[in-house]
């Protein structure tokens, strides 16, 4: 038997708590072991893991590369794999590889088949395809069914072909799907943060509003806590509300850190959009137990008739060549957009061709707009991008843009012998494709069934159980 | 009561995307009075902080929550998070037009 059938057949709600671990909330950044293996030693009865974001920006899902270094995803793989082996519990890890794209989830379930292949163990592990189609998009594009989250423009059906992965965030009803089928080790590709926690408990038949309250809060760990951390954090659920513990010692949930990490990254702190519907937190309810753990209690839901679909697409816009280099001059510092926008056009006429530009020039601005008395006099740094529709285009405009900035001659210049100080040269350097997002949205009337698909492997070879 | 900075009255004031399309910003104040002070007056009104990020009121949603003397404003952001000519793709380094706010 496998450890969800296990779980599923043999803990009843009215027997007690049910013991949820969040062993991460970014796996593969390095889980910290002391508090994880003091979560274990507390014999949780199934290990949470989020693994992905669409925080770092179009890149990860737009290339289908992993954010988090191989070396270390591959470190924490092992380390929560193995406890959940040796201890006869599920796994479930969501948004495999950064942003839960195909060859992400391809990617570590590769990783899983390495560990299992060195260290010889066996085990099912069950995963769920979270792409969908450009067809699928467009097929809700014509019905009308595909909203914008915010100010994000509607797109056209060419800018949907030109998306090089789009996902989908299963919730909790796919990731329940995918559990009835015998499994030890759930992977899923692009999945809500709270269907990795809240799934399991809603198949035992805790209370929805309490599961993904529970799983809101932990699936980033210990940052619930004072001090904020990334250690393990134990959820204690039962029917009438959870209690919380970092496993951390010195990391504490109060009911006033718990209660402000309702506002983390989260538009509205009172109404929680979920696929299924919107988890109401105005009443909810947060107790001190001592100093170190809080009782929480009090969430609502309200379910919606029908489930949405959250999806996400990235494209395609170039190849990046960025400058670096530094401006100490002041009278340079003093007339720098005049100038960039001067040797920009002088570069336009020099090199031809589709290429954008666009600066950053940090102390005057770069990270958010500086009134000009705010401009630095002294010092600025200029990270100038240049996006081409290939490589060597973008790294000629660069280069030419480089020169004609050293030696521009603005007014009142007496730094003749050169405008910029490099750190290092090459100073113009190759930081590949860039990515756009395109779809953010909303779908209504998703096929949910079509879209994600659940595929079952035996690793290691068949079980003996 | 002499004017005092943002900075001053509160212990954290951070700005983080909520999606690659909105930015939220949270404000936990040091305590009650600093919370009631902020929540009374007009410096951290939707339309004070509208005009500090160059938007429309309309554009800014603001949420009290005296029972843990916070604040928090939702705001479209200006680019979507890492397309080409944003300039914090995390949103976290948008608090501070904040810091210096005198209530």
């Amino acid at each position: 038997m496998t450890a969800t059938e296990r779980l599923l057949q043999t803990h009843r709600p009215a027997d007690g708590p049910l013991r949820v671990l969040a062993a991460s909330g970014q796996l593969g950044y390095g889980i910290p072991q002391a508090a994880f293996e003091r979560g274990m030693q507390r014999r949780p009865h199934f290990i949470g893991c989020d693994m992905g974001s669409i925080d770092p920006g179009p890149y990860y899902l737009g290339s289908g590369e992993m954010a988090a270094p191989a070396p270390m995803v591959r470190r924490d793989l092992e380390l929560v794999l193995g406890a959940a082996l040796a201890a006869g519990i599920p796994l479930v890890i969501g948004s495999a590889g950064t942003a839960g794209a195909g060859p992400q989830l391809d990617a570590t379930v590769a990783i899983l088949l390495e560990i299992a292949r060195d260290q010889g163990l066996r085990f099912r592990l069950t995963t769920v395809r979270s792409d969908l189609s450009a067809a699928q998009v467009i097929a809700a594009l014509d019905q009308g069914s595909l909203a914008p989250i915010g100010p994000m423009p509607q797109p056209s059906r060419d800018e949907v072909l030109e998306c090089t992965h789009i996902v989908g965030q299963c919730g909790s009803e796919t990731l329940a799907r995918a559990l009835q089928t015998p499994t030890d080790v759930l992977l899923a590709g692009r999945a809500c943060d709270t269907a990795i926690f809240a799934t399991l408990p809603e198949m035992l038949g805790y209370p929805m509003a309490l599961c993904l309250h529970m799983a809101k809060i932990v699936e980033c760990t210990s940052l619930c806590c004072r001090p904020a951390g990334r250690d393990a954090m134990l959820a204690e659920l039962a029917l009438d509300g959870f209690t919380l513990e970092s496993m951390n010692p010195d990391a504490h949930a109060t009911p006033a850190s718990v209660a402000a990490h309702a506002l983390y990254e989260q538009a509205d702190p009172f109404e929680v959009d979920e696929p299924g519907g919107t988890l109401l937190l105005r009443d909810a309810h947060y107790e001190a137990l001592d100093a170190h753990r809080t009782r929480v209690s009090g969430a609502q839901f309200r379910p919606r008739a029908r489930a949405t679909l959250k999806i996400e697409g990235a494209a395609r816009v170039g190849e990046r060549c960025v400058l670096l280099a530094g401006v100490a001059d002041p009278t340079m510092l003093g007339c720098l957009p005049q100038a960039l926008r001067a040797v920009e056009e002088r570069v336009r006429h020099l090199v031809p061709g589709d290429w954008a530009l666009h600066s950053h020039v940090y102390g005057q601005g770069a990270v958010h707009p500086l009134p000009g008395e705010h401009h630095s006099r002294h010092e600025a740094g200029l990270v100038i991008e240049f996006i081409a529709t290939d490589a060597a285009l973008a790294r000629t405009a660069a280069g030419v843009f480089k020169q004609n900035l050293l030696h521009y001659g603005y007014p009142g210049r007496v730094s003749t012998a050169g405008n910029l100080a490099f750190a290092f040269t090459p100073s113009e350097i190759d930081a590949g494709t860039a990515y756009r997002f395109v779809l953010y949205h909303v779908m209504r009337d998703a096929p949910l069934h079509d879209i994600f698909r659940i595929g079952s492997v035996a690793v290691g070879g068949p079980l003996a159980h | 009561m002499a004017a005092t900075p943002l900075s001053a009255l509160a212990g954290v004031i951070r700005s983080k995307n909520a999606g690659p399309t909105q930015l939220t910003i949270d404000i936990f104040f040091h305590d009650a009075p600093a919370y009631a002070r902020a929540a009374a007056g007009a410096a951290l009104s939707e339309s004070a902080v509208a005009a500090l990020y160059r938007l429309d009121t309309a554009q800014v949603q603001r949420y009290l929550l005296p029972g843990i003397q916070a604040m928090k404003f939702t705001l479209p952001r200006r680019i979507c998070a890492g397309n080409p000519g944003d300039g914090d793709v995390y949103g976290a380094q948008q608090h501070a037009p904040l810091l210096g706010v005198l209530l």
